[in-house]
């Protein structure tokens, strides 16, 4: 019987074109916003590293003395300062951790067939490509040796790697940034990520780096971060070493802790170092304050999915709800004046069930075809979104489940907007019509 | 078959209350062809759509093949209107975006009869009323007395044991009118009853039994013996003595 609803449903539609056409293009419309609204929140929304989010740590310290305010939520400093950093990564504890910064370079070759380019660059210690799980394609990341005595090595990207390299194995090969030969170690995948949750500073929704130098770098050359650099006091710079020993934050950092027992532990040497700073004339406050965030509480605690973008996704429900309220009158003005025909069938047999059904089906064929152009619609949306702003490029796409949603939800609207017309049109008292026909 | 004992029906609307039928007493027996006149607007329709469960009825008592259809649900009346009962209208209602076949198939699909056995009956029925070459074309393609005639096809598909026509000949010329009067005898022949509304004496005096309705009651009530005869020469009796005598 349903097979016969549907092709029912199919010759409904060719006797009637303009106002099926209409119901098509009204659901489609409705679906492709808001599918393109949901796909970017979707996307920002979503866990970056689902099976390692509970596990990747980022520490806070309030370093500021008593009475000293910050403008997050629980009055601690987004980042490290450089010589915690330090500090902490050398700790006498098992787990892997690594300070990190955003910088850039120059790069090139040192010939003149290359044209140099500036490219962006995070600074880390060899654990970073571990914790996240960052793909070699050649080679693997520099040693623990390398990175304290032999530190002008690098890790580079797939797409750089294709461009100076043609994509063939450059480990051991060598590349100048700025004005320094580094060699590779490694080429690792371009990160394609939505979210760049490793570091919100730039943008949570910035490209990824394309090169990774050892963090020890930073001082040997006097890198200086591209991301944010904030302070809580007045301080009076002179040169880059006495940045390194300054109370400025700018350095972020990041530690596996794989259990509960870890993360208690590493808690500890957190408290028992700030304890220590604080007997070293650091940290004057009554109460010494740390955050140890995973990388979802660190996505919420950051606010990565703004107000904005949860209004926005509401306001395209609310003009889904506006293209059904439009379906449900066309399917009334259809439905009714197909009200003898109803009437016939009733008569030969039909149960208000069976016409229900039929008319049911005849709105969900609409809707399976008003969700499908609302996927074209929605994915011309998001083209949309990524050329008139680079800055949601990675964000703008539809994954899987939302080309699954588009449609489910496109019957959904449709069933609601049959719901009324059907039932109305199953009451149809068969001996009105029978006469007058 | 059809027993209806003071059966009343009451259109109501705001400020008026229509008596449609009153008091209305009638037994059909298995295997009669009855034909019911009577005036316009005098009940006779209101009376073949209670019959056929099309619509519910005010007060009194309808039993057809012994289940008493009062307390029946919509349902319910709709399996009923399916098994058992067929319906010949005048104006034919053929679903015109479906073509002769699929509208014949059209009760026998509500009845989850399988694919294979509703072909075989469906060109059955259109081979009896001379349209199985037709089976493919669409209403609007036929004539009215073909059109007719896959409506009767219709309501025999279903092999229904109760066949309700109104006015079957309503809108067809003398020649398809004769056409279609003698399928409808020769259905009754082969065993289903018939009760048919008509306003055409000549068509009502072919049937051997005649009713007729005047406002809303059984008025007088007519034995043919299944020979034309003439309405003066009927035996005369009272609707509700008639309705007891059978």
């Amino acid at each position: 019987m349903f097979l016969h609803y549907i092709d029912l449903s199919i010759r409904s539609i060719k006797s009637t074109p303009v106002i099926s056409v209409l119901m098509v293009f009204a659901i489609a419309i409705g679906i492709g916003l808001t599918m393109t609204s949901l796909s970017v929140f979707h996307m920002m929304s979503m866990d970056p590293i689902p099976h390692k989010s509970q596990a990747i740590h980022f520490p806070q310290l309030n370093i500021m003395d008593e009475g000293g305010e910050w403008h997050t939520d629980d009055n601690i400093p987004y980042q490290l300062t450089y010589q915690d950093a330090i500090n902490l990564y050398n700790a006498d504890a098992d787990f892997p951790r690594s300070p990190s910064f955003r910088s850039g370079f120059s790069v090139h070759l040192n010939t003149p067939d290359v044209k140099p380019t500036m490219e962006p660059a995070r600074l880390v210690y060899q654990e970073f490509f571990s914790i996240f799980e960052r793909p070699f394609i050649f080679g693997a990341p520099w040693s623990k040796e390398e990175q304290q005595s032999k530190p002008y090595v690098v890790v580079i990207s797939e797409s750089i790697n294709n461009r100076l390299f043609n994509g063939q194995n450059s480990v051991g090969k060598s590349i100048y940034l700025d004005n320094k030969s580094y060699r590779i170690v490694g080429v690792v995948e371009d990160w394609d990520h939505h979210i760049k949750y490793y570091d919100l500073n730039n943008g949570a929704f910035n490209s990824p780096e394309k090169l990774y130098v050892p963090f020890s770098i930073a001082p040997l050359e006097e890198i200086g971060t591209w991301g944010n650099t904030n302070g809580w006091k007045h301080e009076t710079l002179n040169g880059y070493q006495s940045l390194l020993q300054s109370e400025l934050v700018w350095v972020q950092f990041w530690v596996q802790l794989n259990t509960a027992a870890e993360k208690e532990a590493f808690s500890a040497l957190i408290m028992a170092y700030m304890e220590d700073q604080q007997s070293k004339g650091r940290f004057n406050r009554d109460n010494l304050q740390y955050a140890l965030r995973n990388v979802t509480q660190w996505l919420k605690y950051n606010q990565v999915v703004s107000e904005d973008n949860r209004i926005l996704v509401g306001l395209s429900f609310m003009f889904l709800l506006v293209c059904v309220a439009n379906i449900l009158g066309l399917l009334l003005a259809k439905f009714l004046k197909r009200a003898p025909e109803v009437g016939v069938r009733r008569a030969l047999g039909a149960s208000k069930k069976h016409i229900f059904a039929q008319h049911i089906v005849e709105v969900s064929v609409i809707g399976l075809a008003g969700g499908i152009l609302g996927i074209v619609i929605a994915q011309l949306g998001l083209w949309g979104v990524r050329t008139t702003n680079r800055y949601y490029e990675a964000l703008a796409t539809m994954d899987v489940s939302l080309l699954l949603a588009a449609p489910t939800i496109a019957l959904m609207a449709s069933f609601i907007a049959g719901l009324y017309p059907a039932w109305l049109v199953c009451r149809t008292q068969p001996a009105i019509y029978l006469k007058s026909q | 078959m059809l027993t209806m004992h003071n059966v009343g029906k009451i259109y109501q609307t705001d400020s008026v209350q229509t008596h449609a039928l009153r008091d209305f007493s009638l037994t059909v027996n298995e295997g009669e062809f009855i034909a019911v006149t009577g005036p316009s607007g005098s009940g006779k329709t209101t009376f073949l759509n209670i019959a056929g469960l099309l619509e519910p009825f005010t007060s009194g008592q309808y039993t057809l093949d012994g289940i008493d259809i009062g307390g029946l649900s919509d349902n319910q009346r709709a399996d009923i209107r399916n098994q058992k009962i067929g319906y010949i209208f005048q104006g034919f209602n053929l679903i015109p975006d479906l073509n002769i076949y699929e509208n014949v198939e059209v009760p026998l699909r509500y009845r989850g009869v399988p694919a294979k056995e509703r072909k075989v009956r469906i060109l059955e029925c259109l081979e009896q009323v001379g349209l199985a070459s037709r089976a493919r074309h669409l209403p609007q393609q036929l004539s009215g007395g073909q059109q007719q005639r896959v409506a009767i096809a219709r309501a025999l598909a279903g092999k229904p044991r109760f066949l309700l026509a109104d006015e079957p000949t309503g809108n067809l010329d003398t020649l398809m009118a004769r056409q279609v009067m003698e399928l409808l005898e020769e259905i009754n022949q082969n065993g289903a009853t018939i009760v048919m509304v008509t306003h055409d004496p000549e068509l009502a005096r072919r049937a051997p039994r005649n009713i007729q309705v005047v406002d809303g009651e059984l008025a007088d009530l007519t034995f043919y013996q299944g020979k034309p005869a003439t309405p003066a020469s009927a035996p005369e009796k009272s609707a509700h003595e008639s309705v007891v005598g059978g």
